[in-house]
């Protein structure tokens, strides 16, 4: 505790100097006097006493000294001169020092801005007790000769598990379920409601704020059905109301008691079902989360061989490896897989709960956090080589300083205060655009992207943003700051002129950095390009379906009259579908409608064995077809071409046993045959007949633009799914039927919710807004790298030029025609930028590895990529250097001599 | 040792001062320095300045503290006088240091006798 007063005391004594001084001489002279008055007391005379006196008190500088070392912080005191003197070296160079704080400004900003993100997204620990033994589970399919599949969990696997593990605390499964709202006298919404087993909460370590949690007889097939709500739900609904427990809320129709809410930190992340499947643009806010119980229905506690319909989450036991913990269960599926005779091998696959979160945006982000970081460190290379010129400049000066000897250290630390001077105001000042950056960023980044509510600029993003700062300030300004060392205080002082040796000597450093710069900005223009030619293709490739002119409307049958345990629901369903379908047509300008059983670019979903009763295969060999329910006007509508056999027609009706493949299933299915004719078992629920394939069509890009599925398709009269989705093509752009459609699928069933509306087009541009994002973000760093650049380049040969007027001058003097001159000065410039060119390829060669997994159907070696980029470069290189040439150039030989 | 000066420790210093003004009462910078050196019977001659700057960390710390008065010549000086803490810390040193003194005093006895 003393040290802390002494601190404290030193401290406050810095602001009272004058009063503390003052205060030490008249006591000094009060001793002096004292000593005076009682030597001559003694007897002596009044000079042999003075004398006496100042002897006995010893140097009266040396005690001052020591007081004031005692009595104040020298360090800070120090300090506080160095920023006194570099605020006034800035103020004589406001140019300069604006420049730099811009700049540093940007820099910080955006860097700052992006890790906010990475931070949120990747970073960040989850709100829940010891996340790091969270694990996300999924089962493996092992076939002989091909690629193991990650598919989702089935029920029955997953008791069995949870009772024998021995390395797992806990495991809870889970579903993500539509719920439809409906508040008083209005139409339902959709919000994500999550049925989990009860213990979920307990095993992530949540408790409710309000109410209680699940219990085990929650779940019991029977109970009454319970609820608990997220916070934000509880706000919306009931405006933070503490007496909402024991209340009642129409679930999809269905009235439940709220037992519980949870707290505002409680984000329950949204993690894929299995790989390839995505909830993509109909998912609604992850916010709006109701939780209910999973109870288990029959047919998952008896199906052993499908249903994977399930996702789990595990704790590992403390001290237990996720290797340790996927070998336990990989051995325990693999037993069970051959004690119960399951078609297929089984295994785990296991992934931390962080990491498979983050999966599929993770590269994406740290490729734009190292392109930010790129931007900033070209953007400090800049600042480095002005702050070298302007230690040139003031070599006079340190060389003064130097003299009356000044230590190196302090000689360092005076320049380098500068830096950091600059860096701070610049490092705050990018704090404050990051807010503005990271709400730009939260608007162009895709809604799917996970944990998007945890984006903001919290202490360790404003902890990072002054590292940064501080990183920057010693990046950019300790060269410098060290070169001023090498000043010999003799020569700089003789020396009246130091143009030319300055010249020489600061050259090297200055060259380098350019080069640095030119390679870091080429690596960035290179990945920019191959981004922007993935994209390209992506949005320009043959999708195999003409998305322009319709518009698609979701509407998913949540209503108690759909629920498959009423009376009547299959024939609701149909009426539904055949109503919505006639409704829809008589809209104006409307040419067809089509009905299918999946929005299109949702991903990969109703995926099915493809077997054939006349030519039966083990499991583990059957193809997978992803299953539509489409009308017949769905080719037509969606422009996909016929290219064997027939079309759905109204006759099928009567009997809807027929199906269309993609060319790619017939290619699967039926190697080398004639699939016409062909029939296909166990496809159509609730029934054991077959489908007759009567027609092929051509393959497309329905459930994403990267993915190829093999696609069966089977009239809706067979088997009309819950989520049916409307695909209208008009005369008129996609969204102006908009209203039109919502309201005419509701005056058919006010109570279907209608999670997605909107043009086809959109659905497709969003459905690639991840890649857009990396796209548009990675182009403004790209162009911001190589403005930058260009300023670099510029500067350096605008300085040089500046320095060498006077050899200019006399060359002109004696003849040099101005063609020579420019010629001279874009040579200077030339070495360095090819050399960096020559680096930034090597280095962009090196990483493109890393790049690869992100493009599609780009090679990294993309000729137009490498080539457009190395001559973007050079031009921009050729515009920088063309000014301060041709300035070179038009020196007056007479001024230039004069200047002397 | 005989008439050559003698370092002060810092530590000792400190305590010297402390005890000046437990057994003085309130005094001023001057009259510290002339009370260590009668009372260390001139074998400690310390720079009297030297005493400002120790003045200074004790006070610092909070175990003296000082204010302005009238000295027995009417000059105006700065009367230092020992605090609440400083009297606990000064009896703390004395302890500390006679046991170090008697420890160091039985280890020099027999040597003492020894050589006589």
């Amino acid at each position: 505790m003393e040290w802390i007063r002494v601190l404290l005391n030193r401290f406050v004594s810095l602001f009272r100097r004058k009063e503390l001084d003052a205060r030490l001489d008249e006591e000094l002279n009060a001793h002096v006097d004292l000593a005076i008055a009682e030597n001559v007391r003694r007897g002596m005379a009044a000079d042999e006493a003075r004398t006496a006196a100042l002897r006995e008190f010893g140097g009266v500088t040396q005690v001052r000294e020591d007081y004031r070392v005692q009595r104040g912080l020298p360090w800070v005191e120090q300090i506080a001169r160095d920023v006194r003197f570099a605020v006034r070296q800035l103020r004589k160079s406001p140019g300069f020092a604006l420049t730099a704080i811009f700049t540093l400004a940007l820099g910080i900003g955006a860097a700052t801005s992006v890790f906010s993100v990475v931070n949120g997204v990747l970073l960040k620990p989850f709100a829940f007790r010891e996340p790091n033994r969270l694990v996300v589970m999924r089962e493996a399919e092992d076939q002989a000769g091909k690629e193991r599949t990650i598919v989702p969990f089935n029920y029955r696997h997953f008791q069995r598990l949870r009772q024998n593990t021995k390395s797992l605390e806990d495991m809870a499964i889970l579903q993500n379920r539509a719920v439809s709202l409906s508040p008083d006298g209005d139409h339902p919404y959709r919000v994500g409601g999550l049925a989990a087993s009860p213990n979920l909460l307990r095993m992530l370590g949540v408790a409710p704020i309000l109410g209680r949690d699940f219990t085990e007889s929650d779940a019991v097939k029977g109970a009454t059905p319970v609820t608990i709500l997220s916070y934000s739900m509880w706000q919306t609904l009931f405006q933070g109301n503490p007496h909402v427990i024991g209340q009642r809320l129409r679930l999809t129709g269905e009235s439940a008691t709220i037992v519980g809410v949870l707290g505002p930190g409680m984000h329950f992340p949204q993690f894929a079902l299995a790989p390839k499947i995505e909830f993509l643009n109909v998912a609604p806010a992850r916010e709006m989360q109701i939780y209910i119980p999973l109870t288990p229905d029959e047919y998952a506690l008896k199906d052993d061989t499908g249903d994977y319909n399930y996702k789990t989450i595990a704790r590992l036991k403390p001290g237990v490896s996720i290797e340790q913990a996927s070998a336990e269960l990989e051995t325990m599926q693999r037993a069970y897989s051959a004690s119960a005779h399951l078609p297929i091998a089984m295994g785990i696959a296991m992934t931390p709960l962080v990491k498979d979160v983050a999966s599929g945006i993770d590269n994406a982000l740290w490729m734009l956090f190292a392109a930010v970081g790129t931007v900033l460190l070209i953007a400090c290379v800049n600042l480095a080589n002005l702050q070298l010129a302007r230690a040139t400049n003031a070599e006079h000066e340190t060389a003064v300083r130097a003299a009356l000897g000044a230590s190196k250290g302090r000689l360092v630390m005076a320049r380098l205060m500068e830096s950091l001077l600059l860096a701070c105001v610049g490092g705050a000042m990018g704090v404050a655009l990051a807010f503005a950056g990271v709400k730009l960023l939260l608007s162009l980044v895709p809604a799917n992207v996970p944990r998007l509510e945890e984006v903001h600029v919290s202490l360790p993003v404003l902890v990072f943003a002054l590292g940064l700062s501080v990183v920057s300030a010693v990046a950019f300004g300790m060269l410098p700051a060290l070169k001023s060392l090498d000043v010999h205080p003799q020569a700089a002082m003789q020396a009246n002129s130091t143009r030319t040796g300055s010249m020489q000597k600061g050259g090297r450093a200055r060259n380098g950095m350019v080069a640095a710069q030119v390679a870091c900005t080429l690596v960035l223009l290179i990945v920019t390009l191959l981004t922007l030619r993935s994209f390209s293709h992506l949005m320009r490739m043959d999708r195999g379906f003409d998305s322009s002119h319709i518009t698609v409307a979701q509407v998913d049958l949540l209503a108690p009259k759909y629920d498959d345990t009423k009376p009547g629901f299959k024939e609701a369903k149909l009426a539904y579908a055949d109503r919505a379908l006639a409704a829809l047509s008589q809209l104006p300008g409307v040419q067809s409608v089509a009905m299918t059983s999946a929005t299109p670019m949702t991903g990969e979903t109703w995926v099915n064995y493809l077997e054939r009763p006349d030519h039966p295969l083990p499991m583990a060999q059957l193809p997978l077809v992803n299953v539509r329910w489409i009308n017949a006007e769905y080719l037509a509508t969606m422009r996909i071409p016929l290219v064997a056999g027939r079309n759905l027609t109204a006759t099928d009706r009567a009997n809807p046993l027929v199906a269309l493949i993609s060319e790619k299933t017939a290619r699967e299915a039926f190697p080398g045959e004639n699939p016409i004719g062909r029939a296909i078992s166990n496809l159509v629920p609730d029934t054991d007949r077959p489908v007759t394939v009567i027609g092929v069509v051509a393959d497309t890009h329905i459930n994403g633009l990267k993915d190829d599925a093999a696609m069966l398709y089977a009239p809706y009269w067979a088997f009309t799914p819950w989520t049916v989705s409307f695909l209208v093509r008009s005369s008129q752009p996609g969204n102006v039927l908009i209203p039109e459609m919502r309201s005419a699928l509701w005056r058919i069933d006010p109570q279907v919710t209608i999670p997605a509306l909107k043009s086809l087009d959109d659905q497709v541009s969003d459905s690639v807004a991840t890649e857009r994002f990396q796209t548009i973000v990675l182009t403004s760093f790209g162009a911001a790298a190589l403005l930058l650049a260009l300023l670099g380049v510029y500067g350096v040969l605008a300085y040089s030029v500046s320095l060498r007027q006077q050899e200019f001058g006399i060359r002109i003097a004696l003849g040099s025609d101005k063609g020579t001159l420019v010629g001279l000065v874009l040579r200077q410039a030339a070495y360095p930028v090819l050399l960096g060119a020559g680096a930034g390829l090597v280095i962009a060669l090196a990483a493109m590895r890393w790049v690869r997994s992100m493009l599609y159907q780009t090679p990294v070696m993309d000729p137009m990529a490498i080539g457009g980029s190395i001559l973007l470069l050079l031009a921009a290189a050729a515009v920088a250097a063309i000014v301060p040439a041709r300035r070179a150039a038009s020196v007056d030989p007479m001024r230039a001599l004069r200047m002397e | 040792m005989g008439g050559n000066k003698a370092d002060v420790l810092q530590g000792t210093l400190d305590l010297m001062v402390l005890k000046t003004l437990e057994s003085l009462g309130p005094l001023h910078g001057y009259g510290i320095a002339r009370r260590i050196e009668q009372v260390s019977g001139e074998t400690i001659q310390l720079n009297q300045g030297t005493i400002y700057p120790a003045l200074l960390r004790l006070e610092q710390k909070g175990w003296i503290k000082s204010e302005w008065g009238m000295s027995e010549t009417n000059r105006r000086a700065r009367f230092y006088s020992l605090s609440r803490t400083g009297r606990k810390q000064m009896e703390r040193a004395t302890e500390n240091w006679e046991r170090v003194a008697a420890t160091m005093a039985r280890f020099l006895e027999p040597a003492s006798s020894e050589t006589n």
